[in-house]
């Protein structure tokens, strides 16, 4: 030790429980500040969800307020009173926008949630245990791959929105739009299964956990406190660019008109004013815009992500 | 004998060579990584194993501590038939094993999770092991760290904090909190700066004489073997070719494999013997290893019989072993 | 008086060379002022621990310094040229031609994806303006000196067909197609086995008597230089810290990190197990940052010598006697 070293003072005795846990984390998040694009996503995605939270502050009007249409001001141009204008049923579009975020966000986080917790789990077995298990688990996964998943999708809440009538199935509040967020998440979990298997078959030989395993860690103790969390942030990555995906994904199921006619979501309104494009434009480029936003910054945030937590990016 | 702490019988470790198919996977051979290994160690003394990349060094020490299941073989410890523990024994049992036989990894950059404090490295095994009342972590972990010429202030620094040599001590702290009676040093100072390695190879032996520590230390160097070892083991191609006190090893070797590595290291001066290269060709594949000695298709004093016959260890002199139709 | 004065018949002359790394955290002075030189026919041992610069001085000779590096000073005068003034055209034809390279990791220098014949021929054909069939010959022969028996048909295969040291030998003659005045290898024989490196070693010195070409060998193995090189250049963190020939820096070692990097080595030469305490000399502390290298001479901190006018003073390189270089302000 260089006498450069030395600490002017002691530091008090360290804790060994909860000791601060976030090295990598705080390392991480050094690297990621300096990477401008990454900021912006996180920027992005962070204007979200505040909109999400705050909506009925921001909103200007109720999202089933239709009363413009009795003033004869629908398909109104933006105007104060109406700052995105009015579409073609008389909602005001700006209300509506933002009632669509928190919806966005649901579908998103939803979908990869089910997406997380069927992939981590397929994955980090696949890798961990390796074998016939593996082949098998991996030849599955790319079935998923290859399956037109969209197709398939269509199909399948077509199908369940018929099934459901006259069940009591009917009665839960936004069952079409939790079909389509059960459906994603069915759906959207090999990539973050094929994630999480390289990172695990990656891990489990690194020198580290060969040290736990000498001194007699159990196989849990392997896999959830050394494994699973320096898989984390590459399936974080994964997980940011799934949520983008997914909320694009509902977009395009709602403006194909197969959406959940009692959410407000942004394909739908889309869905529903596309036909007005050149009389009212605004009605269709805000909700645009508003996917374009979201999905862009979802995409930004797992790109800086990767940066950060990259370590062959290190210097 | 009395005083071995370690004895690796007929050792085995083969692994498949799977070619992938479209359905399944097709084992189409085996590697010998280690072939039929029997030696020991004595209570406090350090054996060196040597020998080029691929050999099967590490593998014989992974299969030593189950860290990779061995094909066959034995290995005791004070007696204690180990393998057969980490087999079939009870989840104590094989703690109890684990103490008292550790590893310190080549990789410094890889041994340590990137994301715990060096406080909650080192003090893993007191939570997995729980053999002192939690109160007393803390004045051990101080302890530890001064063992190892670490400051107290270390403990809160994360590994990528530190210099290769640093997180090296981290390891060997790490190893040293079960209180261990065997110590696998696989290339411990490889992948150190050379101006560390003398720090660190110094750390080994300070331990080494103040807790009374047996090692096995596993390298491609043979001048930190020559430096650390009491007793040396060459080994080819998965099987031991040579074993013998260390300065009757570099003074007399009896293997041609032996020899011809010895004088394949440089020296540090100018004017040493500069004398050419012995060993012709490169190592065979330990898929297909020569059938008879594994090294006669290099060896320049190949008898008829070193290509058919195989040879095992046999003693050639004062604690000499050497596995060879025609010593030289 | 400059260092090193180019002589007439020097092959190379560096001269306060100076590559820095424009990185995020900060500029890294990886290379700082280094001077050294190379005659006809000579090795020059370039010696140093990790990071010292040994790699970005030789990559600098052929102006091939990755980004974010750059040569921020400094002049390198190659047949009474000087290469840093030179343009990026006119370096291509110098690359391989008068400079070759031998790289540390043969499985990563050699491309994957064509054969032996068709990388080492492109070179001929592109360089010399060979013909196809005159390039596979030549590069035919060029195998068999290397070593690589029943040549002809190995034109045919992938770099994955051999074996390392097999590579590195494929990576020799690619670097001696051209017969290029001078020789830049960079620890040729670091990836290899003691066997396969005496072999290399012994390959490398035969090669370089019958093509009386110069080399310089970048390596941190004492061992390596004692055995090939003419003279020894040692480095620490950037700098220079004494160039002699190979007898006086192992018999006379005038720097103190070059006394100490000597003493810290064990030696297979060497009995240790005679009953004394077994310890060896130790250099405290570790290598710098070159980010904030220290003031001064940049060993100073870990010297057992210096004292508060080595933390001031940057010590120049200065002849001791003939031939015999040190920037150490103690050592005159
Ligand atoms: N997990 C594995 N699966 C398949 N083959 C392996 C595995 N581990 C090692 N081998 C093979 O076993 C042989 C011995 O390897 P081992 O790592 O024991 O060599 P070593 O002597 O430690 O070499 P080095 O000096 O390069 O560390 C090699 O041929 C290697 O390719
Ligand atoms: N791309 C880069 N960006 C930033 N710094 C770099 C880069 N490449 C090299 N360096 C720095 O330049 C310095 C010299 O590196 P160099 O590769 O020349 O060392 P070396 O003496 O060849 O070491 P080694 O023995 O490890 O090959 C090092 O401190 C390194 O950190
Ligand atoms: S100048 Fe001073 S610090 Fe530098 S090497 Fe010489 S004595 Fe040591
Ligand atoms: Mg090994
Ligand atoms: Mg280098």
């Amino acid at each position: 030790m260089t006498a450069a070293e030395q600490p002017s003072t002691r530091k008090p005795p360290p804790k060994h429980h909860g000791t601060r846990r976030l090295g990598m984390w705080v390392l991480g998040w050094q690297r990621f500040r300096r990477n401008k694009t990454g900021l912006l996503g996180l920027v992005l995605v962070g204007i979200v969800f505040l909109v999400a939270l705050f909506c009925p502050l921001l909103a200007p009007y109720d999202p089933n307020d239709q009363s413009a249409m009795l003033e004869f001001r629908s398909k109104a141009p933006p105007s104060w009173k109406n700052p995105l204008g009015t579409d073609r049923m008389g909602y005001d579009v700006a209300s509506r926008v933002i009632y669509g975020a928190p919806t966005a966000l649901v579908v998103g986080l939803g979908s990869m949630a089910v997406a997380a917790v069927i992939g981590i789990i397929l994955g980090g077995f696949s890798g961990y245990i390796g074998g016939m298990a593996d082949e098998f688990l991996m030849r599955f996964t790319e079935f998923f791959l290859v399956v037109p998943i969209f197709i398939v999708i269509l199909v399948m809440v077509r199908i369940f929105g018929i099934v459901v009538v006259g069940t009591p199935l009917e009665e839960i509040p936004y069952l079409n739009l939790s079909t389509i967020i059960l459906i994603l998440g069915v759906f959207g979990w090999p990539p973050i299964a094929r994630m999480a298997r390289a990172e695990f078959l990656r891990l489990k030989e690194m020198e580290f956990v060969e040290a736990a395993r000498c001194i007699g860690v159990g196989r849990a103790g392997i896999i959830f406190r050394h494994i699973l969390p320096n898989a984390l942030p590459s399936l974080i990555v994964i997980i940011a660019l799934g949520i983008g995906g997914s909320i694009l994904m509902e977009a395009m199921i709602s403006f194909l008109g197969f959406g959940d006619p009692k959410a407000i979501s942004w394909g739908q309104l889309l869905s529903f004013n596309y036909e007005f494009l050149k009389i009212a434009p605004w009605a269709s480029i805000a909700p645009g815009m508003a996917i374009f936003l979201t999905v862009l910054g979802f995409n930004l945030l797992a790109d800086g992500l990767t940066d950060a937590f990259n370590p062959r990016l290190k210097e | 004998m009395q005083d071995d702490l370690i004895r690796i019988e007929k050792m085995v470790k083969f692994y498949p060579v799977m070619r992938r198919g479209i359905f399944r996977s097709k084992q189409t051979g085996v590697i010998r990584a280690v072939d039929n290994v029997t030696f020991s160690i004595r209570r406090g003394e350090t054996l060196g194993l040597v020998g080029e990349s691929g050999c099967g060094k590490t593998t014989t020490a992974r299969a030593l501590l189950y860290l990779t299941a061995p094909t066959s073989g034995r290995a005791h410890f004070q007696g204690t038939d180990i393998i057969e523990v980490f087999e079939r024994g009870a989840k104590e049992e094989i703690l109890r094993i684990r103490r008292r036989l550790q590893y310190v990894f080549q990789d410094p950059y890889l041994s340590l999770n990137p994301r715990w404090s060096i406080a909650e490295t080192v003090l893993e095994p007191f939570r997995v092991h729980r053999h002192l009342p939690e109160n007393q972590w803390d004045d051990r972990l101080m302890e530890l760290l001064e063992l190892v010429g670490l400051e107290y202030y270390h403990a809160w620094r994360y590994p990528h904090e530190f210099s290769g040599g640093q997180r090296q001590r981290v390891g060997i702290a790490r190893a040293l909190a079960v209180e261990p009676r065997f110590l696998i040093c696989d290339e411990p100072v490889s992948s150190l700066d050379v101006s560390v390695r003398a720090q660190i190879l110094n750390l080994l032996i300070e331990l080494q004489e103040k807790l009374g520590l047996t090692y096995l230390y596993i390298s491609h160097d043979l001048s930190s073997v020559r430096f650390i070892s009491d007793r040396v083991a060459v080994m080819y191609l998965g099987k031991i070719v040579e074993i013998a006190a260390v300065d009757e090893l570099f003074a007399r070797p009896l293997h041609h494999y032996t020899y011809a590595l010895l004088t394949a290291i440089p020296i540090p001066e100018p004017d040493a013997d500069r004398g050419h290269s012995v060993l012709k060709g490169e190592v065979p594949s330990a898929v297909n290893p020569p059938p008879g000695c594994r090294f006669h298709p290099r060896c320049e004093a190949a008898l008829p019989q070193c290509r058919e016959m195989p040879v095992e260890l046999a003693p050639a002199g004062d604690e000499h072993l050497v596995a060879c139709h025609n010593p030289r | 008086m400059t260092a090193i004065a180019p002589h007439n018949d020097q092959l190379l002359a560096v001269k306060k060379l100076r590559v820095h790394f424009f990185t995020g955290a900060g500029v890294v002075q990886a290379v700082d002022g280094v001077d050294f030189a190379v005659s006809p026919r000579e090795t020059l041992g370039l010696v140093g621990e990790s990071g010292s610069g040994k790699t970005i001085s030789s990559l600098a000779l052929l102006r091939l310094i990755p980004r974010p590096g750059k040569i921020i000073g400094g002049e390198i005068i190659f047949k009474h040229e000087d290469l840093i003034a030179k343009r990026e055209e006119e370096m291509i034809k110098i690359r391989g031609k008068n400079i070759a390279m031998i790289f540390q990791n043969p499985a990563y220098s050699l491309n994957p994806i064509y054969s032996i014949g068709d990388q080492l021929g492109e070179i001929l054909t592109w360089h010399e303006k060979l013909s196809r069939q005159a390039a596979n010959e030549r590069v035919a022969e060029l195998l068999q000196l290397v070593g690589i028996t029943d040549p002809f048909s190995r034109l045919r295969q992938f770099p994955h067909e051999l074996s390392g040291g097999m590579k590195q030998r494929v990576c020799i003659a690619r670097a001696l197609l051209c017969s290029p005045p001078l020789v830049l290898a960079d620890e040729p024989t670091t990836n290899l086995d003691v066997t396969i490196q005496a072999q290399i070693l012994d390959l490398l010195q035969e090669l370089k008597e019958r093509f009386h070409m110069s080399m310089i060998l970048v390596t941190h193995d004492m061992g390596v230089v004692a055995r090939m090189a003419d003279r020894i250049t040692v480095m620490y963190a950037g700098r220079i810290c004494e160039t002699a020939t190979a007898r006086t820096i192992f018999e006379n070692p005038r720097h103190p990190y070059t006394q100490a990097l000597l003493a810290t080595m064990p030696r297979v030469d060497h009995s240790y197990s005679d009953g004394k305490t077994r310890r060896l000399p130790v250099i405290p502390g570790r290598i710098p940052n070159l980010i904030e290298p220290p003031s001064g001479c940049r060993f100073h901190p870990r010297c057992p010598a210096s004292d508060d006018e080595c933390a001031r003073i940057l010590p120049e390189l200065l002849s001791l006697e003939e031939g015999h270089w040190v920037s150490c302000i103690k050592a005159g």
